[in-house]
């Protein structure tokens, strides 16, 4: 498979404080990478360093065979083409649904409205919120907004998705609805990069397992690998720690 | 949609800048005030400085009568003594008469930047004025009064002696101020403006009395019944330099000698017929009515006057706002801009955000009158640039609008969730496409009600570009008032007109975040619109 993000030993501090420490991994073309780990082992800093909203203080990521973090590269275009799903969904609350999926398209890859809205309304048909075009942000619950965030997304047709613990501000009873959509995408073959502490949708959708604790990688495999077997003692506590039924 | 509610916004606007001035009116001043500035090179006017708002040396009229002459940049008509005088001159020296309405701390700048030719407002030659300006032959010689009260403790007064214990003012700038200290143990109050003000702090009685020259005693005593004018046998000693009245002209200029062989050729005899002849044709009734009925009456012959002076308040207000928002926007984001990180372009922006910091500073921490002299004067003085004062006063406004609207929607953007940034970034948006699609947008909804505030005080404070000769509303009500003496009737119809003009804004700008609010819940019947 191809490969489209490398990491190669990539580190970042705050100030004297080390949040990554040379890092090392690859996300291949189709696949559905989860992200695991404790609060504070660096996963979320990582997939911001990926799309750059933080500076790697060193290292480099080879996107298609050029190092992005060279002076001379094109960070907004690189951007375009890696989609980002937050936390707190970021809706442009100045705009309406359909509005928020469509200003990207045309202000950056310059499509026209028309042909904007068109893909738009696939995406949101995709991610069920095709009724909702004309509501605002603030008219929508979290799950519906997590899902328009989504399309959003998906509507810049990127080569991957990052999504940064896309779950975890959502009331219980909507966690389910945004991690059906994920399920489909991934299904569907879109390579996803998933920062999450849903222990159950890595295990059942992701094709590779990354445990990460105090800036560093543990360990990596499958997910049978990481949650049955795993080889380090930290994975191992972690596990019980998140998992006690595996215990 | 948002784009159309614009434009009913600014057609409202508009609407309300027609209804109180007259769109017409207003396009007129400013192109009869942009002819009037073009004129400044013109060497066959003879341009003449005065308040036109001290009867009866000068005074503001609606109609020509009487010899009245109409007033540069402005529908009114000026009359009175000065003018009489100054048509005189005028037609002697061969050349047209242009009267500058301008406040009188005005009239020097205005003398000296070379806006005016000669100041004819029943101005003394003091000492300290002969410092700074020339001044002709004398053109009057009057005797010092006290106006006082009818009815009042001080009415049989003969002597200024008999004013101690009273509390007594006079005109700022004027030696009618500095002879107050002849009177043993009066009470000396703050110097006021113009003789509107002390006019009605008399009436007030705030006041017991004000120092004045007999012409504005007579007529102040004639037209208003409340007034009596205190003729002394004993009186103040004065120069006659004092009480006497000439021509400010700019100094070591050649009209000076012109001037005084004119003025030779006129007798005493005929100076005092022309003064005996404003008094009578001063404006103002003094019919006995109910203030109502003034109110009514002064809105009847001086309606015209109001509208034009509202017009003109709104035009540089709304202009001056609109713009000054604009500047304030392109600063508020320059201040914004995240620090780069090349340290070429980081010196630079350092550089620039000390250039826009000195800005924001001395346009806050100086009050708009005195910016108004300095930049309108001055830039006369030092550079020989003659703005037209619509343009000046707009430019001030704006100016001033900008430094505080600056840290406004500075503040405003930063209080703008760093998570929109985030995700405009997350698709590709540079730091301008975040700022105009995203941040923008919400920073101007979250100021709209501060914007309004800039508004409504705007519309207040250009009541001080009067300095400037800009006949706005307050001018022209202190022209109203100077003329027919009710002073708390001609303010009260400003009140109310300020009062509207404040108002409508606010309602305006509030529908329009309730517009762009929108309703908190979403029905999917929106849907079907």
């Amino acid at each position: 498979m191809e490969k489209i993000i490398e990491v190669q030993h990539l580190s970042k501090s705050f100030g004297t404080h080390e949040v990554l420490k040379d890092i090392d991994f690859t996300v291949k073309s189709g696949e559905v990478v989860c992200i695991i780990g404790s609060s504070g082992s660096g996963k979320s800093t990582l997939l911001r360093c990926i799309n750059l909203l933080e500076q790697p203080t060193g290292g480099k990521i080879i996107y298609k065979g050029e190092n992005i973090l060279d002076d001379k590269h094109d960070i907004y275009q690189y951007r375009t083409k890696l989609g980002m799903v937050f936390q707190q969904f970021n809706l442009f609350n100045n705009h309406n649904v359909l509005s928020n999926c469509v200003v990207g398209q045309v202000k950056i890859l310059k499509r026209t409205q028309k042909e904007a809205e068109e893909v738009a309304m696939k995406f949101l048909k995709i991610v069920g919120m095709d009724q909702y075009i004309k509501a605002k942000p603030k008219q929508l619950s979290g799950g519906q907004k997590q899902r328009v965030a989504i399309a959003r997304a998906l509507s810049m047709e990127p080569d991957v998705l990052l999504f940064d613990e896309p779950t975890s501000a959502l009331d219980p009873e909507m966690v389910g609805e945004v991690l059906k959509v994920m399920k489909e995408l991934a299904d569907n073959g879109l390579t996803m990069l998933v920062v999450t502490h849903e222990m159950g949708f890595a295990k059942e959708v992701s094709d590779r397992v990354v445990f990460m604790d105090q800036g560093v990688i543990v360990e990596e495999g499958s997910p049978e690998q990481i949650f049955q077997n795993p080889t380090q003692e930290r994975t191992k506590e972690f596990l019980k720690r998140t998992l006690p039924e595996l215990a | 949609m948002i784009k159309k509610l614009k434009i009913q916004i600014i057609v409202v606007l508009f609407l309300m800048s027609f209804l109180f001035g007259g769109f017409v009116n207003v396009a007129q001043t400013v192109k009869a005030a942009q002819n009037n500035a073009t004129t400044v090179e013109n060497d066959n006017v003879f341009r003449v400085g005065m308040e036109a708002g001290y009867p009866p040396f000068n005074w503001t009229q609606q109609d020509d009568s009487n010899g009245g002459v109409r007033i540069a940049g402005n529908e009114e008509f000026a009359g009175g003594y000065d003018v009489e005088i100054a048509k005189i001159i005028a037609e002697q020296l061969g050349k047209e008469l242009v009267i500058v309405k301008t406040e009188w701390d005005g009239l020097v700048p205005a003398l000296q930047s070379g806006k005016i030719d000669a100041i004819i407002a029943g101005m003394s030659p003091t000492a300290e004025r002969k410092e700074t300006i020339d001044f002709s032959d004398i053109y009057y010689k009057s005797d010092l009064v006290m106006v006082v009260l009818k009815g009042g403790a001080y009415e049989e007064a003969t002597s200024i002696h008999d004013f101690s214990g009273a509390k007594v003012t006079a005109q700022l700038n004027t030696f009618h101020y500095s002879v107050i200290d002849q009177i043993n143990g009066v009470l000396k109050q703050t110097a006021m403006d113009n003789f509107t003000a002390m006019r009605v702090a008399l009436q007030s009685g705030i006041i017991d009395g004000y120092v004045s020259e007999r012409p504005e005693g007579v007529s102040a005593s004639a037209k208003n019944k409340n007034f009596a004018m205190i003729e002394f046998s004993e009186g103040f000693v004065t120069n006659e330099e004092d009480t006497a009245i000439s021509v400010g002209v700019a100094k070591n200029s050649e009209l000076t000698g012109k001037i005084n062989e004119i003025l030779a050729g006129v007798s005493q005899e005929e100076r005092q017929q022309l003064m005996d002849e404003a008094i009578k044709n001063q404006p103002g009734t003094d019919t006995e009515q109910s203030s109502i009925s003034w109110v009514v009456s002064i809105l009847k012959e001086n309606g015209p006057m109001f509208v034009r002076g509202a017009g003109m308040t709104l035009l540089i207000s709304m202009v001056g706002t609109i713009l000054g928002f604009l500047l304030g926007l392109i600063v508020g984001v320059i201040k914004t801009i995240p620090v780069p990180v090349k340290k070429a372009r980081r010196v630079l922006q350092r550089i620039v955000h000390a250039l826009l910091a000195i800005y924001v500073e001395v346009f806050r921490g100086t009050p708009m009158i005195v910016q108004a002299m300095v930049i309108y004067y001055g830039s006369a003085l030092a550079f020989g640039i003659h703005m037209n004062p619509v343009g000046a006063a707009i430019f001030i406004v704006s100016i001033n609008t900008g430094a505080y609207m600056s840290e406004i929607i500075r503040g405003g953007i930063l209080s703008i969730d760093k998570g929109q940034y985030e995700a405009a970034q997350a698709i590709g948006m540079n730091h301008f496409q975040t700022m105009c699609n995203v941040v923008l947008p919400q920073a101007i909804r979250n100021i709209l009600p501060a914007t309004g505030n800039e508004f409504v005080i705007n519309i207040k404070d250009t009541s001080v570009l009067n300095v400037i000769a800009v006949t706005e509303l307050y001018f022209q009500t202190k022209s109203v008032a100077g003329n027919n003496f009710r002073y708390f009737e001609s303010f009260f119809v400003a009140c109310v007109i300020y009062f509207v003009m404040t108002f409508t804004v606010t309602r305006i700008l509030r529908y329009l975040e309730k517009r762009l609010d929108g309703p908190a819940n979403y029905s999917m019947n929106q849907m079907q619109v």
